[in-house]
């Protein structure tokens, strides 16, 4: 199975959901946490009722996958002639019901619409968003049902764990993982053979094999999708990791805050148990390895290593100084290796296809793919996986279809609180850890919003900070009290009240920070601040020197007014403004009573004629004093 | 010369003496049991300033979290006794039973549980972790109360105190806060008269904000108790809130 795999083979089209034999219809409900959010399961149940009570229970299958990807268009259904259907709710399912799985037609009010074109898309394989990613990891998600290990095995699953502790030897795994080229997929990007080599060289009675899954990123979610939707590879992943090794016991820790990931996970751990597949005697090949599931408890610190480890021994998460790095001495001081759910999930397809397959992807120094969350104001968000050295040109506007509503792209924002916004200039950016470490930005764990240019650079920037600051863990002080210094000064610049000075003094505390501390939270915790503030100064400068906020987001700097050409005197705002504050009579330009809005923007956002509109700046000023005069 | 002898007779008095210091930390002195010790601020006998610099690096050391550094000027403010508050706010919880914590317990003694874990199970069974429960896990497992409330206060998922009947976890994901969560949150502020974090009065609801749940395409979104909502504006919050509210018989405050 080794040996000169093309990338087509690992393309979207080829990843097909399982025709049901006899001709009839296979549905498959999308039951990622966005789906399920925008209310699958009702779907799914909806789904059942209707197919029985059209008589079609012996043709049909109804079942749940794991998330699809293209979340923009939740809740997602997809029937095995390839059809995908977006935004259905329950009462629509009797009409697909009744023309497609009875009639053969399509129902076009529910398929994809090319937002350029206009054109209803049937076939989910010719959509965009699909056709220009390259799965890997997410190989399975969004086509087996995530609770059936049959599904799995009917796919080629557990083949890979089955070759390498029956066939090959540690030492061989090891150098397939390296040769491969794979870095660790959580963020820092090194290189996992390298990694393995480390804990399988270690001497010790006991070693750990640990699944970090505690993706505390706010804004990713790829994680949280494969365990959701592929359970499976990770466990298998992690039992041929576990060999190269020579760990016995695993752990997985996930983040409390996915309910559904611990649940399917569970399932999954003990489906592999039953088989024989987990525990002693591991494919009969005399291997043993026990997995237990812990979960976080809400400390996005615990994404470190070293704090994860304390965690898991039930302790504060604290990181600590390493060396002793973890392959050395981790968990309970035995040598221990720690790798991401989506390096996990990559091993079995490299050990399947080998490790020249995997290092034909990419570019030079990271080979193979990446997973990413598409999130924010861009047209088909979701869930995307693209060879490294994807240019964000191409993920943002071929795979995720550009902006929102027709607004114009503002940055991108890369890695969460540890990363950085990339602003429009730097489009051509490759997807690579030094490409976009040279930035400022990170790689990070795969969390990637799209803003436009209704946002506040300044307040997004706040945003991470105070993330950083609340999950502190407060041992290094640089850290602890810089970061808050930091939200202080920002707070100062939003609420009005910047000096000068205060940008550069924002720039100085990023910098002692980044040199005073411990763990990667406080290093890149100044991240945000730094690229924006490389990239978007000007908005800062606004801020505090014309007391304006140009994107029209900070509260202390604007005001709302009617425009009074645009207002049709719908009294839709009026009649929402929680305070009464809008007056007017019906036909008639309505007006804001400024000293009793709370800036709520419910009544921009109801407005159809666009007519409700902000001021900053001088603008207020003048409007502010005229007002009270 | 005369120094040096002087030191030299100090030395030999001392020699056949009973030795006053320990070899910390190979060698503890037994300190009485209740033993806590008092904080002072050292004042620098020069200046009269005070040492501390307010790094508050004690304060969030602690593991018991008995230090409150305040930010006031000149130590004019009297600092009450973050202990004892706290001691009195534990007081004033109402009566537990011990009878949900059995299970707990149980699965410990059985298959080992971790203290995080034996942690979440106890807040599943109580809402909360109340202080008798803490206790209780601590005797049992002889892990000190200290560094079960040092486990219990450094991470999110843990309360000390009671919880309102529904949950309400608005999503403060990058996502949802470029979609508006901020405004989210103050409209549910505004309509359940409780600022974010804090329970209503009636107890029926808390309200929270989580870092993400992982819906990003469907922002801003909230969860109700098992209930989820997406694409939320704050006029729509305001209408679901509502009608929860009036469905439940709630009162604002």
């Amino acid at each position: 199975m080794t040996g000169d795999v093309t990338t087509n083979e690992t393309d979207a089209r080829n990843v097909r959901v399982a025709r049901r034999p006899g001709g009839g219809y296979r549905v498959t409900v999308c039951a990622g946490t966005a789906c399920v959010f925008a209310g699958s399961l009702a779907v799914h149940d909806a789904f059942v009722e209707e197919v029985q009570t059209a008589g079609l229970g012996d043709r049909v299958e109804v079942s749940i996958i794991g998330c699809h990807g293209l979340c923009s268009m939740s809740p997602v259904v997809v029937l095995s002639d390839d059809t995908l259907y977006g935004h259905l709710r329950p009462d629509d399912v009797g009409r697909v019901v009744e023309e497609h799985l009875k009639g053969g037609a399509p129902v076009e009010k529910f398929l994809y619409r090319d937002a350029q074109t206009g054109v209803r898309i049937r076939d989910w394989h010719e959509i965009g968003f699909y056709k220009q990613q390259t799965r890997i990891a997410l190989r399975d998600v969004g086509v087996i049902d995530p609770e059936s290990i049959e599904e799995y095995l009917a796919r080629g699953g557990y083949e890979a764990a089955r070759m390498a502790l029956t066939e090959q030897t540690p030492e061989w795994i090891v150098e397939h993982v390296t040769d491969s080229g794979i870095r660790g997929r959580g963020g820092a990007g090194f290189p996992t053979g390298v990694k393995w080599k480390f804990a399988s060289q270690s001497r010790s009675d006991e070693k750990y094999i640990i699944c970090n899954a505690d993706e505390g990123d706010p804004g990713a979610f790829m994680d949280c999708s494969i365990l959701e939707g592929d359970p499976h590879a990770v466990i298998e992943g992690m039992i041929i990791g576990s060999y190269a090794i020579g760990a016995h016991e695993g752990y997985v820790y996930v983040r409390a805050e996915y309910p559904l990931a611990v649940k399917r996970l569970t399932k999954a751990v003990a489906d592999a148990e039953a088989r024989g597949y987990l525990g002693k005697d591991a494919f009969g090949s005399g291997w043993e390895l026990n997995l237990h599931l812990k979960l976080g408890a809400g400390a996005f610190v615990c994404g470190e290593e070293t704090a994860l480890i304390a965690s898991i021994e039930g302790k504060r998460g604290m990181p600590r100084t390493r060396p002793p790095f973890p392959a050395v001495s981790g968990l309970w001081g035995k040598p221990t290796n720690i790798n991401n759910v989506e390096t996990f999930a990559n091993i079995p397809w490299i050990i399947m296809h080998g490790a020249d397959a995997y290092a034909a992807l990419g570019v030079e120094h990271c080979r193979g793919t990446k997973a990413f969350s598409l999130a924010g104001k861009v047209v088909n968000g979701g869930l995307v996986e693209v060879p490294m050295g994807t240019s964000l040109r191409h993920l943002i506007f071929d795979v995720g279809g550009g902006i929102k509503n027709g607004r114009q792209f503002k940055a991108v924002q890369l890695g969460g609180p540890s990363g950085g916004c990339i602003p429009a200039s730097l489009l051509d950016t490759p997807v690579d850890y030094e490409s976009l470490a040279a930035t400022g930005a990170i790689v990070g764990s795969g969390g990637m919003v799209v803003v436009d240019d209704e946002t506040c650079m300044v307040d997004l920037a706040r945003f991470f900070l105070d993330f950083t600051q609340k999950e502190s863990c407060g041992k290094c002080v640089p850290c602890r009290l810089g970061t808050k210094r930091m939200l202080e000064t920002l707070d100062r610049i939003i609420a009005g009240d910047g000096q000068a000075g205060d940008i550069e003094l924002l720039e100085e505390l990023s910098h002692y920070i980044i040199d005073g501390t411990l763990c990667a939270l406080g290093g890149t915790a100044p991240n945000p601040v730094l690229t924006t503030l490389k990239y978007f100064r000007e908005e800062y400068e606004a801020h505090v020197s014309e007391k304006r906020c140009p994107a029209g987001r900070c509260k202390a700097l604007i005001t709302y007014y009617i425009d009074a050409e645009a207002c049709t005197g719908c009294l839709l705002c009026a009649k929402k403004c929680p305070t009464d504050c809008i007056s007017g009579e019906r036909k008639q330009p309505h007006v804001i009573d400024v000293s009793a809005c709370i800036k709520c923007d419910t009544c921009r956002q109801v407005c159809k004629f666009d007519a409700v509109k902000v001021r900053s700046g001088i603008e207020q000023a003048v409007v502010t004093s005229g007002q009270k005069a | 010369m005369l120094g040096m002898f002087k030191a030299m007779r100090t030395t030999l008095k001392h020699l056949p003496m009973r030795k006053i210091t320990v070899q910390y930390p190979e060698q503890r002195e037994r300190l009485p049991e209740r033993s806590r010790g008092l904080f002072r601020v050292v004042v620098d006998p020069a200046g009269g300033e005070p040492r501390c610099r307010s790094c508050t690096l004690c304060e969030s050391n602690c593991p018991v979290q008995v230090i409150r550094v305040n930010y006031t000027s000149k130590y004019l403010l009297p600092v009450p006794n973050a202990a004892r508050l706290a001691e009195a706010r534990l007081a004033a919880q109402p009566g537990v039973d011990l009878k949900p914590l059995q299970p707990v317990l149980d699965d410990y003694y059985e298959h080992g549980t971790g203290l995080i874990a034996m942690l979440q199970n106890a807040q599943e069974a109580y809402g909360y972790l109340p202080r008798l429960a803490i206790q209780e896990i601590s005797l049992q497992t002889g892990v000190s109360l200290s560094q079960i409330y040092g486990v219990s206060s450094f991470y999110n998922q843990f309360r000390l105190s009671p919880v309102g009947e529904h949950i309400i976890d608005v999503c403060h994901g990058t996502a949802c806060h470029v979609a508006g969560a901020v405004q989210i949150t103050e409209a549910l502020e505004e309509e359940l008269g409780v600022p974010d974090g804090k329970t209503t009065s009636d107890m029926k609801f808390t309200l929270s904000s989580v870092a993400c749940m992982g819906a990003c395409s469907q922002a801003p979104v909230m969860r109700i108790g098992a209930m989820t909502y997406g694409g939320l504006t704050p006029d729509k919050t305001r209408k679901i809130i509502r009608d929860l509210m009036h469905e439940i018989g709630a009162e604002k405050g």
